[in-house]
């Protein structure tokens, strides 16, 4: 029988690279492709998992929380202090709307 | 008496505050040691010699006020992913190049108002994102029992140089076994706590239901008071749990006459190394020579923990890393537009592996695979906690080795992602499961490198851990010599 072909193809890498925010040039694909799906086949294992096999999911235990309470921070400090850009307290970015507003 | 930085965490802060030796003394030897040898190991991405000798200063004058804090003059290798203040912390990352951190992480303060001083950041693999510490951004660091071999990693820094006696002491943080597999390489202990244990506030995220911060030293009652004085609840990180923390180094004394020592029988069913199976079958006779009742458990699930590890680890990465888009930190790449900003500088400033893992942990989470297997991985993840669960009735504490071989050689696993991936197949059961687990060395190869043995517990039994983890040490006699590449 021959292998079951690989569900990460190169459309799937140029897809999932879109949505990570990478760049992934056309000639690294095949390199990216291969060892990707390599990895998934691996992870692939979890199949053999019998569905029966899985009850429900216990629930979580609750999340502390703090008195509902302002409390000084340190952001403006840490973003005056390693902000690439800074403008009047924020991080500044390139233009996000165009010209004509 | 011998020079300081010979002589561990212990005997080092109890000389100083007993006011035997200075921490400036302390300090200033270890510096020393790094300045000889560390061009070979390439421990250290960083050395704050100016800083060290101001903190080991105000240590000295805290002695002579008459305080005795638990770590004096201690100095501390810190992997640069945990925030110190003053200092640069980057992750051995160009993303975060320059990156300044607000203020001390929870471990770091913690540390400090016990004394330690902090001597440099130590090289990891990028983002904590491999097994070798090839994936640093900057330098590879090499194995103090052999420099044409990896230190292991992550944090492979913190464990070089402690294994060649730089410091007595190196934190680390453990995702899927990133202080217990390079600890077993360099012939060290390394210590994960229970998931919850210590804060993690500070601590540059990876895997956030994952991480955890522990210590790297030479000996268990090293690594006890280290534990000790950073564990226990911080308002700071809500997944820390109000468990009382207990004495750990109290229980180092306590033997394991009586106790039942479980070996993982999976481990020992796939093709195990052979000078690794047969450290495992000494370790069984250690066990039971010192009156253990040792028992064979099943952990079922463990065969397919290292598929579970790399949805759940790389699909919380890809979220974790999102907030690395050159907006707030680090060099900006191309200021054409906001898309292209996000995304040259995400690809010039993160290495192939964390692209890697941000690809799988994107495809992981992607509509279309989700269900099959980010939610496929997190049901098998309860099962594993479950079989845990049903071992730790029939077992106290849980051996299985801690490396599948000895240290490997640099550029041997660089090709091959899936590789490099399996060698942590005995370490990420622990991290899924949540539980603490230690690495002690348990004797050196053929070759002379070293191999370890690893100590699980239920969650928050650390002292149990530690009981274990000290008879063996006492009778595996884990040579004390200077392993060669660290000697000057």
């Amino acid at each position: 029988m021959p292998p079951t072909p690989s569900i990460v193809t190169p459309d799937v890498v140029r897809r999932i690279a879109e949505l990570a925010r990478l760049r992934v040039p056309e000639a690294e694909l095949p390199r990216w492709t291969e060892q990707l799906s390599r990895i998934v086949g691996h992870i692939d294992l979890l199949k053999q998992i019998p569905e029966e096999a899985f009850g429900s999911p216990p629930a979580e235990p609750a999340t502390p929380l703090r008195a509902d309470s302002p409390e000084p921070g340190k952001g403006d400090e840490a973003l005056r202090a390693n902000a690439p850009r800074e403008m009047h307290g924020f991080g500044a970015v390139p233009r996000v709307v165009g010209a004509g507003g | 008496m011998p020079a300081l930085t010979a002589v561990g965490v212990v005997e080092t802060a109890d000389a100083v505050a007993s006011g035997r030796r200075t921490a400036v003394a302390a300090v200033e030897e270890a510096l020393a040691r790094v300045e000889a040898s560390d061009a070979r190991i390439r421990a250290f991405l960083e050395v704050t010699p100016q800083a060290a000798l101001e903190e080991a200063r105000a240590v000295d004058a805290r002695v002579a006020a008459g305080e005795r804090p638990p770590l004096a003059g201690v100095a501390v290798a810190m992997k640069d992913n945990m925030w110190v203040s003053g200092r640069k912390t980057g992750c051995a990352s160009r993303i975060l190049e320059g990156f300044r951190p607000p203020g001390d992480s929870t471990v770091a303060a913690r540390l400090r108002a016990a004394g330690a001083v902090f001597v440099g950041r130590a090289n990891m693999d990028e983002f904590a994102m491999g097994s070798s510490t090839e994936n640093s951004a900057y330098q590879v660091t090499r194995n103090p029992w052999d420099l044409d071999r990896v230190a292991g990693g992550s944090s492979g820094g913190s464990a070089a140089a402690v294994a060649a006696r730089f410091v007595p002491a190196g934190f680390g943080s453990d995702t899927g076994g990133s202080i217990r597999q390079p600890a077993a390489c360099c012939g060290v202990v390394g210590f994960k706590p229970t998931y919850g244990r210590v804060s993690r506030y500070g601590l540059v995220a990876f895997a956030s239901s994952l991480d955890q911060i522990g210590p790297i030293a030479r000996s268990v009652s090293d690594a006890a008071r280290l534990y000790r004085v950073i564990a226990g609840v911080d308002p700071r990180d809500s997944t820390t749990a109000d468990v009382p923390v207990g004495d750990p180094e109290g229980a180092l004394g306590r033997g394991v006459a009586g106790l039942r020592v479980g070996f993982l029988r999976e481990a020992e069913e796939e093709g195990l190394d052979r000078e690794v199976a047969a450290s495992l079958d000494d370790a069984r006779r250690i066990f039971r020579d010192a009156g253990a009742d040792v028992v064979p458990v099943s952990v079922p699930r463990t065969t397919v923990s290292i598929s579970i590890y790399y949805v759940v680890a790389s699909a919380e990465a890809s979220s974790n890393l999102a907030r690395f888009d050159g907006v707030r930190y680090g060099p900006r790449k191309s200021d054409a537009d906001l898309a292209s900003l996000y995304v040259e500088t995400r690809t010039a400033g993160f290495g192939p592996e964390v692209k890697r893992r941000i690809l799988l942990g994107t495809f992981a989470l992607a509509s279309g695979y989700y269900e099959a297997y980010y939610g496929a991985a997190m049901r098998a993840r309860q099962l594993l906690r479950e079989d845990f669960d049903r071992a730790f009735d029939a077992a106290d504490v849980i051996v299985c080795p801690s490396i599948p071989g000895p240290a490997f050689r640099v550029g041997e696993k660089t090709d091959d992602p899936l590789t490099m991936y399996l060698s942590d197949v005995f370490t990420v059961p622990a991290s899924l499961a949540g539980l603490p687990a230690i690495s002690v060395p348990s004797g050196l190869t053929a070759g002379r490198l070293p191999l370890g043995i690893q100590i699980l517990g239920p969650r928050f039994a650390e002292e149990k851990v530690f009981a274990a983890a000290r008879a063996f040490e006492e009778r595996a006699g884990f040579p004390d010599d200077l392993p060669p590449a660290a000697a000057v």
